[in-house]
């Protein structure tokens, strides 16, 4: 259940003109004790002045946002979160305790336990948090001369934010720290300042020429603290009284900031408002990479010519619009952590010991330096179509790109001895090649009545292209109780990202063990393989017996979009589609698995009847990967406007709507939603864990013009 | 809303000169990190050394995570039988079990890679500081200097132990580097080792109780010359060829303990691994645990059942039957394994399986990849502090005793043909455990006094991660035992796990993977 209420106001003079608006939104969880509640306030004004030549602007947000989380979701540990205890909590147990005083929540025995009632979870353990921002912007543009303009825009963006944590004694889940209550404060801000001179001078009727240059720069500051408090008398405090706690953790705060400053020029120039060509060069330097690399330059240039202006094209009708582009251009990403080219010595926990009976502090190296640490940069190469046939009656557009990302960031294995196994390194590189298209067809087009329908396609192929030394990158951990150092994908060069690696299954042996395909590999003297083949299968297979079980990505996916009025009606529709990509049904692997019920646990209805014994383990293999193409329809909306009588002519109609999402999914898929994304390491892609559920919504409104 | 045209004017003046300011101060990138330090501020007074120093000992604690699991669960100490789903885990454990592990297989990439990556964090931990002293810098230097490079020893003793030869590193840049020979190891390590004792106490004072002593460098010698003949040695596709033993100065260092002074043994064997522990005479070089949270001892954890103790337990590392069953009934020792009707250790209490049935630990496994909840006899030695409700527990665990000291020395004498003095020393190890006594018959053979001192290593030393050693010297390592055939022999060194091998090209693998 969802409210949204908005009210805006605006006004002014001639020269002034302001805009106000008030937004709350209350949207409930799909799951009990979830939610989001926002109240956001915006005041946006600008005035001109000194006779047109100067412009201000102001414009002003500020927000709160509370939320409740659902605690321990999937996670939770060994014990499992809410999800987790859905699916393997005994439904015939009873939800509340009879007997009077003590836990109103039946829990199997008292104290930590092995399964957890998971509405006494979501219920008892509290976890929200509250944010407020506030970000406000002044502009300045000044007319120096009609062909030369100088803007200046100062901005401020900080927000605040407290998450609260109470795991009650009465709880399995606090029963082990008798409560444990925490408090968390991040405040993360931003300043930043840009300003532009931009310069277009009068070149003759058929030209136009701008360029402008500028200069900008962000201040970045996150800063946290947080205190955490245990073994509480009682659980009525919650979080609001951490002293309380007859043991308290020490607490801890950290600062770190950030500079990005950037000068840039970009060019344009038009002919016959046919031809167009733009250069732009950027200097960015971010204070995250070593001395000597801060600072990478960026250059793009791209050009278009609209072909259906050519004097050849006035004498077909087919093309009413027809334009080529072309473009290439040089990207950086600087998404690291501040500091990540220095040796940081730093107070891990981990590094404390204890002399006599006192705890001391230990300070060890927490970070390998690399003063070589640069800018990854992307290069893109694209060139599109664009066209409009019978008066734009239909348009579309077909582009086709190649992207290379190299000296990718990422962190690898270092030699030993190192105090931090791993390094920030800029290493190998990975390409994308694609296509989108997308056709856009107006069929009916009156005063009463209009229907388009859109037709979007796109095609993505991802590749590892290089990683350094590395061999490949483990990723895509398996969760689950007896999966630790189990990983479902590798990085491999030649491979796409998202690549499943493990055994094939291939069947089930008569005592109801699970069979793999063994195979016998040859190597050659590096340890690289040459050669396979089958050799038979196996209950335990090995290193040898593991191989590519395919990849996440669709070969293909593609949309069908209809929007149209009919008189006072109006509706659209959007049909999704993805073909082609694997999905790994971790959820399955976990809960459709007998061997849960030994533990008094549940299992998933699709494993009664597998021919699997009950002692068999929970095995990562092919057989848990499954296709994950999909059709869904996404989208249905239908309206109704009408002047509500009595109002002003100037206010806009009234609008009565009903709009559905997510209303119909076909899939082969035996989980109950392919389009997933378990996080589960570096890249990982496609996999399905206890899924927070995509909720189907139906949605209705009114809009009121006044 | 009215806005005057002076307000304006202000407005374009602040705006000019706030970018005007900006961009004068704003091209500078350097970094001055705020709440961690840089090795430049740092490493200069007492207090900061001996944070410093609190670093590399705290390596400490994890050599009981995989180089601990390693040592334990290859040999017939420890199986990990597959529950259901519980410690399949890609089928790691039951591979340490049978030794069918390699440079890229579950147990290669995961615990042999862990054990590897945690040594050499202690190496790495250890160079830093000593690089960083400068000469006199601080009172009592020369202790701190001795103490890391006696630490930096001895996680060079575990990594030689494991896998053999490794390179020698006593600087911080990060490259790739050629092993040594483990002769070469062995050496540097008995040098430094030597070099360290003169600076060390031979006892610090209470408030720093726990930190190395000369009797923990003595008993580090100690353990090197009783594997002299495989530290020394050379292992190839076909086995070890051993190198020269050094049995005579096992007895050296051996008596430098035991008449020492320092050390007695506890009469009360049990008080050895208590949560009241370092009150033990016994106990020379131990790592430190305390309640606070995050440096307690978690070792119950690994065998105690989901219900063992108020802290619950993960179900896993089981003795193997014939394991248990070596012990005398009489021995007070085997009072450590966890066996029949079960109760909850921190209250008494009798407790259930997750089915709901009264738990009851029997010896047998009948078949380690389908064991059920109850299977497998459960070491239970470094006994529960009952006040504390998790899993920090407060005992230290010795990585020496006075109790393997005598054992080390009894197996040197009976080496050089003093069989009738080997047995003598043993049974000062026998005489607290066994009411009445039992004592061995001084008119056993010396090759079975070699036999009754390898069992009785097995009875004092179980669960204290020794046992692994034990059998590569006493060649039963590669044997067959419970739930393991017979292995290849180069298996007495662990692979060099392959990710590792990725990152440095000049380390070459071990013969045979």
């Amino acid at each position: 259940m969802t409210q949204n209420h908005n009210l805006a106001f605006s006004g002014g003079s001639q020269d002034t003109r302001y805009r106000a608006s008030l937004n709350y939104m209350n949207q409930e969880g799909v799951v009990i004790a979830n939610g989001f509640e926002r109240l956001q306030g915006r005041l946006n004004a600008n005035t001109t002045t000194m006779d047109g030549k100067l412009i201000l602007g102001l414009n002003m947000t500020a927000s709160q946002v509370t939320n409740k989380y659902l605690p321990f979701e999937t996670v939770g540990g060994f014990e499992g979160g809410v999800f987790n205890n859905m699916v393997t909590f005994n439904p015939t147990r009873s939800i509340l305790n009879s007997t009077a005083g003590g836990n109103p929540y039946y829990e199997i025995g008292p104290g930590r336990q092995g399964q957890r009632n998971p509405v006494a979870l979501a219920n008892q353990v509290k976890d929200n948090a509250v944010t407020n921002r506030a970000l406000g912007n002044i502009t300045a543009a000044y007319t120096i001369f009609s062909s030369l303009t100088a803007s200046a825009n100062i901005g401020v963006d900080k927000s605040a934010s407290v998450r609260n944590h109470y795991f009650p004694a009465i709880s399995p889940a606090g029963a082990e720290f008798n409560g444990l209550a925490a408090i968390d404060n991040r405040s993360v801000s931003s300043a930043t300042v840009q300003t532009l001179l931009t310069y277009k001078p009068n070149i003759g009727e058929q030209s136009e020429f701008e360029v402008v240059g500028g200069y900008e720069h962000a201040d970045y500051t996150t800063s946290g603290f947080g205190a955490q408090g245990r073994n509480f008398l009682t659980d009525a405090f919650t979080f609001n009284n951490l002293g309380a706690g007859a043991t308290l953790n020490p607490p801890y705060s950290y600062a770190v900031t950030n500079r990005l400053a950037s000068f840039f020029t970009r060019a344009n120039y038009s002919f016959k408002n046919r031809y167009f060509l733009t250069g732009v060069v950027r200097k960015d330097g971010s204070s995250k990479f070593g001395v000597g690399n801060k600072w990478a330059t960026f250059p793009a240039v791209s050009a278009s010519w609209k072909v259906s202006d050519e004097s050849f094209m006035r004498n077909q009708s087919l093309f009413s619009d027809l334009r080529l582009r072309v473009g290439y251009g040089l990207q950086g990403n600087q998404a690291v952590d501040p500091y990540a080219s220095l040796t940081l010595l730093g107070t891990d926990g981990g590094a404390r010991y204890i002399f006599g009976n006192t705890v001391y502090t230990g300070v060890i190296p927490i970070q390998n330096p690399n003063p070589n640490l640069k800018w990854e940069q992307t290069a893109q190469t694209s060139a599109a179509i664009d066209f409009g046939m019978h008066n734009n009656k239909f348009t579309g557009t077909v582009e086709v790109y190649n992207k290379k990302t190299t000296d990718l960031l990422l962190r690898v294995d270092v030699p030993q001895p190192a105090v931090v196994g791993q390094q920030l390194q800029n290493i190998g590189s990975v390409s994308n090649r694609g296509l989108e298209a997308s056709l856009d067809a107006s069929l009916i087009s009156s005063a009463k009545k209009t229907w388009n329908v859109g037709l979007v396609l796109s095609v993505d192929r991802n590749k590892v292209e290089s990683l350094g030394k590395q061999k490949y990158i483990g990723t895509g951990g398996v969760s689950g109780q007896g999966q630790s150092g189990r990983q479902s994908q590798r990085i491999i060069p030649g491979q796409a990202i998202g690549t499943f690696w493990g055994p094939e299954f291939s069947g089930i042996n008569a005592t109801g063990q699970q069979l793999f395909n063994k195979y016998k590999v040859t190597r050659d003297a590096a340890g690289n393989e040459t050669g396979r083949s089958l050799d038979g299968t196996t209950t335990s297979p090995g290193g040898d017996d593991e191989m590519i079980l395919g990849n996440a990505n669709p070969k293909f996916s593609s949309g069908i979009r209809t929007t149209g009025t009919l008189g006072k009606f109006d509706f659209n529709a959007l049909l999704r589609s993805d073909v082609g990509q694997k999905v790994f049904n971790n959820t399955a692997l976990v809960y459709a698995t007998k061997s849960n019920a030994l533990q008094d646990k549940n299992f998933l209805k699709s494993a009664i009847n597998d021919g699997i014994a009950i002692s068999e383990p929970a095995i990562f293999s092919s057989r848990y990967i499954e296709n994950g193409s999909f059709l869904r329809l996404a989208n249905i909306t239908v309206g109704y406007s009408f002047k509500v009588p009595g109002m002003s002519a100037k206010s806009g109609p009234t609008r009565l709507y009903v709009s559905g999402d997510n209303l119909l999914l076909f899939s082969k898929y035996t989980g109950y939603d392919p389009e997933v994304n378990a996080a589960a390491g570096l890249a990982a892609r496609g996999i399905d864990y206890l899924a927070y559920p995509r909720a189907r919504t139906i949605t209705t409104g009114i809009r009121v013009g006044f | 809303m009215k806005i005057t045209s002076r307000t304006m004017g202000a407005a374009a003046l602040l705006v000019v000169t706030a970018s005007a300011v900006a961009i004068q101060g704003c091209t500078d990138l350097t970094e001055t990190p705020t709440s961690a330090i840089t090795p430049d501020n740092y490493y200069n007074t007492q207090a900061e050394i001996i944070g410093g120093l609190a670093g590399v000992y705290s390596t400490l604690r994890n050599t009981l995570d995989e180089y601990y699991n390693v040592s334990q669960v290859s040999t017939d100490e420890i199986i990990v039988p597959t529950r259901g789903s519980d410690w399949y885990d890609n089928g790691k454990w039951l591979e340490l079990h049978r030794q069918t592990w390699s440079p890229t297989s579950a147990a290669g990439s995961d615990n042999i890679n862990s054990a590897w990556s945690n040594l050499w964090s202690g190496v790495a931990k250890a160079n830093a500081v000593i690089t960083a002293l400068k000469p006199n810098q601080v009172p009592n230097q020369a202790a701190i200097e001795g103490e890391l490079r006696a630490l930096r020893a001895f996680y060079y003793i575990a990594l030689m132990d494991l896998f053999g030869p490794v390179p020698i590193v006593t600087t911080t840049e990060i490259k790739e580097r050629p092993q040594n020979t483990r002769k070469e190891v062995l050496d540097f390590v008995e040098k430094e080792l030597i070099a360290a004792r003169p600076g060390l106490p031979a006892k610090w004072d209470a408030g720093n109780w726990g930190r190395v002593t000369q009797g923990a460098v003595d008993a580090m010698l100690t353990s090197i010359y009783l594997n002299a003949e495989v530290y020394g040695g050379t292992v190839s596709a076909s086995g070890i060829a051993k190198g020269p033993a050094r049995w005579a100065d096992v007895i050296t260092t051996a008596d430098k303990i035991i008449n020492s002074g320092t050390y007695s043994l506890a009469s009360n064997w049990e008080a050895n691994f208590r949560p009241d522990n370092q009150n033990s005479a016994e106990n020379i070089f131990v790592v430190r645990f305390s309640t606070v949270d995050g440096l307690g001892l978690n070792l119950n954890m690994r065998s105690f059942h989901y219900n063992s103790s108020t802290a619950g337990g993960w179900n896993g590392f089981s003795t193997v039957s014939d394991t248990y069953n070596a012990f005398d009934a009489a021995d007070r020792r085997r009072g450590i394994f966890l066996i029949g009707p079960q109760v909850n250790q921190s209250t008494g209490a009798p407790i259930n399986d997750r089915a709901g049935n009264r738990l009851i630990f029997t010896p047998e496994i009948k078949d380690p990849t389908a064991a059920n909840e109850g299977e497998g006899a459960r070491i239970y030695k470094f006994t529960l502090d009952k006040s504390v409700t998790n899993q920090n527990q407060p005992n230290d665990f010795p990585h020496y005793r006075l109790g393997e000291v005598y054992l080390s020395k009894a197996e040197a004498q009976n080496e050089l043909g003093q069989t009738a003095a080997a047995i003598a020393t043993i049974n000062q190890i026998r005489a607290r455990v066994f009411a009445p006594a039992k004592p061995l018959a001084t008119s056993l053979s010396q090759a079975q006094a070699r036999t009754a001192i390898y069992n009785e290593r097995l009875f004092e030393l179980t669960g204290e991660g020794k046992r692994r050693q034990d059998m590569i010297r006493a060649g039963s390592y590669t044997k067959p035992f419970q739930f393991k055939t017979n292995t290849d022999a180069y298996r007495v060194l662990m692979p060099i796990p392959q990710s590792q091998l990725a990152t440095n090209s000049l380390l070459k693998q071990n013969p045979g993977y």
